[in-house]
């Protein structure tokens, strides 16, 4: 069976393409995801998405990722900066979550620069537009990817 | 059109990589690294120069002439991230993409580890990936020259 990555979209990344296109790209999240599935189809694995403006909706996916799926990509969004219940959801799914942003947090304004769930995630990556899902993706695969495609 | 080269710089005690604290830095030298990356960079039909240095003067000094040579610069400045201004000028100068890389997932260890003084002046961040953070990086770094 492949192995399955869940992709998950914080609050207010449905709006991708919509809002502040000088920070977040042109993109629509429609795009990022058929992107992210192109990559997935190269390399073999299976991909699910999700998004959710709610952060109760978030806790309750992730921790129905707990056995369930290999890792997790995560662009929390603004909950990255303040969601303990995230973070709890992270540690008790016991699965490798990677922490990805659009924008590199560190340019902006300073309560963008702590991550309350970065600790409890196996990495973080910022500050390469959409293509950081694509890093995030290979990030979590990287020991079975030698190739590194 | 030359080969696209990119530069890879490690800061003040990363030759140590291997020696030091293993359930941090996990296992393998910075050679290690070093030799990755150029295999990657080779299957990509780039190449990448890896220099380690423990004196900030000479990673200011590489990062000055780099311009000349590189298409952009990955960066672990070692503990040199958390307080080294004259670093992030030079960085922030010197108009090359920019990525910083971590080892270790900086945010699960000391608070003063938590702040970057180079991340605002670089284009992104990676961490907590111990040597696949370079091969990501490299990874990003190949995406941005390509799709100029």
């Amino acid at each position: 069976m492949k192995d399955t990555i869940a992709i998950v979209h914080g609050p207010n990344l449905n709006m991708l393409g919509l809002r502040e296109i000088s920070i977040y790209g042109g993109e629509s999240m429609q795009d990022v995801n058929d992107m992210i599935a192109a990559t997935a189809a190269k390399l073999d694995i299976k991909v699910e998405f999700f998004q959710s403006n709610f952060e109760g909706e978030l806790v309750t996916f992730i921790q129905q990722c707990r056995g369930r799926v290999k890792g997790v990509v995560l662009n929390a969004g603004a909950h990255t900066h303040y969601s303990i219940a995230l973070r709890d959801a992270i540690t008790a799914a016991q699965v490798d979550v990677m922490e990805v942003h659009i924008s590199n947090i560190f340019k902006r304004e300073s309560f963008r620069h702590v991550s309350v769930i970065g600790p409890v995630c196996v990495g973080q990556i910022c500050g390469f537009g959409s293509y950081g899902y694509i890093l995030g993706l290979k990030g979590l695969l990287a020991e079975r990817l030698p190739a590194w495609q | 059109m030359n080969q696209t080269r990119y530069l890879c710089l490690s800061g003040p005690n990363l030759n140590l990589l291997g020696d030091r604290d293993i359930s941090i830095y996990q296992h393998g030298s910075l050679d290690n690294i070093h030799t990755h990356l150029q295999q990657r960079a080779a299957d990509l039909g780039e190449a990448i120069d890896c220099l380690q240095f423990n004196h900030e003067g000479d990673l200011i000094d590489a990062i000055q002439e780099a311009t000349k040579t590189y298409a952009g610069i990955i960066i672990n400045a070692g503990a040199l991230a958390h307080y080294s201004y004259s670093l992030r000028s030079a960085i922030g100068s010197c108009m090359l993409p920019c990525v910083e890389v971590f080892i270790s997932n900086v945010h699960g260890r000391e608070e003063f580890r938590h702040e970057s003084v180079l991340a605002s002046v670089c284009w992104g961040v990676i961490g907590g990936l111990g040597k696949n953070s370079y091969l990501l990086a490299l990874d990003a770094l190949h995406h941005h020259t390509n799709m100029r």
